[in-house]
């Protein structure tokens, strides 16, 4: 016994770099699990406090930018006002309305940190569960995609860029509505890889991808990007092509999150379709 | 003696601060990311007591860690790079006499020494890093090549500071 402590008292510098290695290792693995622990919302909360500071900061610079993209936002908005339509009758009718229910309910945020140049790349936004914020919902910005949010505190959260290796979106040609999926190899935040393309499909550049509405987490229409460059595969059943994004991930200051009202109702009726078969 | 752990921890944070507040933000092409904030482990004095070396090193890629929404890359490479330190200085240094209190500097342990150990280090952190981050070989030359790139930059930074707060002469 008394050789056995003197054993690891003489090699306690390899034994502590093991436990130290495989203490950071189990972190890293259980990355899945680790996205809405302690230590998750201990990231959000203590990251989130003091890059909101620096953000608050170098929001001034991109003012410019975010004001204009706002411009455009509103001038697109009123062009669905009842004003800017020719009124062909002259009669109105109110009623209450029960054909349309409300899905998707958009919540404002504000990006206090985000980084396009690694494999894996996070936003944190500064909303939280006290706003509204739900795990898993999807992050847009006008009619363009963002990201997915994998972990929400009280005040933060943290989302999941597209530019990660673990995204993959359900897509869709806007022309005939032909499904397909969205990752991105890493490299330039500009482009992304479409896989999975049918065969029969004619490709060409400039088709624009559109969110399929598949996945939860984007509602349907909203635009990935357009094709920038295609192959055609000899020996699969698929052909692959490059996408041109067209969010500009590097210039995102303000996003909305998209929560979907009736997620819940679609989790239940998966469960329960699960659960029968 | 306390003046020493407390430049230390102080430079602890400043890097931490660094990395996360300003380099993280930093745009050089898709493939380079500068991770300087390894300087404080290449500057922990020669007589660090190995735990102590093992242990910060650990806090610091953590620390970096929660920042970057990336749990235990960061660390692993740390731990990484912290274990390796001994042994290249063992094998580096020529019967050089360290003075007790010093910090691995290229005023006192000259070009040559202090080349060798700036990038066998940061090589070791950013194979690491970078490897783990990816886990999977199928992009194993795009990553080797980002690793390179990087370290380059990290390097240049780490000696841009030596000749700024350690000058010739002081």
């Amino acid at each position: 016994m008394r050789y056995l402590l003197y054993f690891f008292r003489k090699h306690y510098f390899y034994f502590l770099f093991l436990f130290l290695e495989v203490l950071s290792l189990v972190l890293l693995f259980n990355f899945n699990e680790y996205q809405n622990s302690a230590l998750s919302r201990l990231s959000a909360n203590v990251a989130g406090s003091v890059l909101n500071l620096s953000s608050d900061i170098s929001e001034y610079f991109s003012l410019k930018r975010t004001n204009k993209i706002l411009a455009e936002d509103n001038a697109n908005l009123h062009s669905y006002l009842r004003d800017a339509f020719y009124q062909t009758d002259t009669h109105s009718y109110y009623h209450k309305d029960t054909l349309y229910k409300l899905e998707y309910k958009y919540i404002s945020a504000k990006v206090i940190s985000n980084s396009t140049n690694k494999r894996n790349n996070f936003l944190m936004l500064n909303k939280g569960t006290l706003h509204g914020i739900e795990n898993h919902s999807g992050v847009i910005i006008g009619n363009r995609i963002v990201g997915q949010i994998v972990s929400v505190s009280q005040h933060f959260c943290w989302v999941m860029s597209i530019l990660n290796k673990d995204t993959k979106i359900s897509g869709k040609f806007r022309k005939n509505g032909q499904l397909v999926n969205i990752e991105w190899g890493g490299g330039t935040y500009r482009r992304g890889e479409v896989k999975e393309i049918p065969k029969h499909v004619v490709i060409e550049k400039g088709d624009t991808i559109i969110t399929s509405g598949n996945s939860d987490v984007f509602p349907e229409g909203l635009i990935i990007g357009t094709i920038d460059d295609y192959t055609i595969a000899q020996d699969e059943n698929f052909n692959n092509a490059t996408l041109l994004f067209s969010t500009d991930f590097n210039s995102l200051s303000y996003v909305e999150v998209v929560i979907d009202m009736m997620r819940q109702e679609k989790d239940a009726l998966k469960a329960s379709f699960k659960s029968s078969n | 003696m306390g003046i020493v752990y407390l430049k230390n921890i102080g430079r602890f944070f400043f890097l931490v601060f660094f990395q996360v507040l300003i380099l993280n933000n930093i745009q050089l092409g898709g493939y380079i990311n500068p991770y300087f904030y390894v300087y404080f482990i290449l500057l922990l004095p020669f007589e660090t007591p190995r735990w102590l070396l093992l242990i910060s090193s650990f806090l610091l890629g953590l620390t970096i860690d929660l920042f970057m929404n990336t749990p235990g890359v960061n660390a692993a490479a740390c731990v990484l790079m912290a274990f390796a330190r001994p042994f290249i200085i063992t094998s580096i240094s020529t019967g050089t006499e360290f003075q007790i209190g010093h910090s691995p500097s290229l005023r006192n342990q000259g070009v040559k020494w202090f080349g060798y150990y700036t990038v066998i280090l940061v090589l070791i952190h950013h194979f690491g890093l970078f490897y783990l981050e990816i886990f999977r070989f199928s992009e194993f030359f795009s990553t080797f090549f980002r690793v390179v790139l990087s370290s380059i930059f990290t390097l240049l930074l780490v000696w841009i500071s030596e000749y700024l707060f350690y000058p010739k002469g002081q």
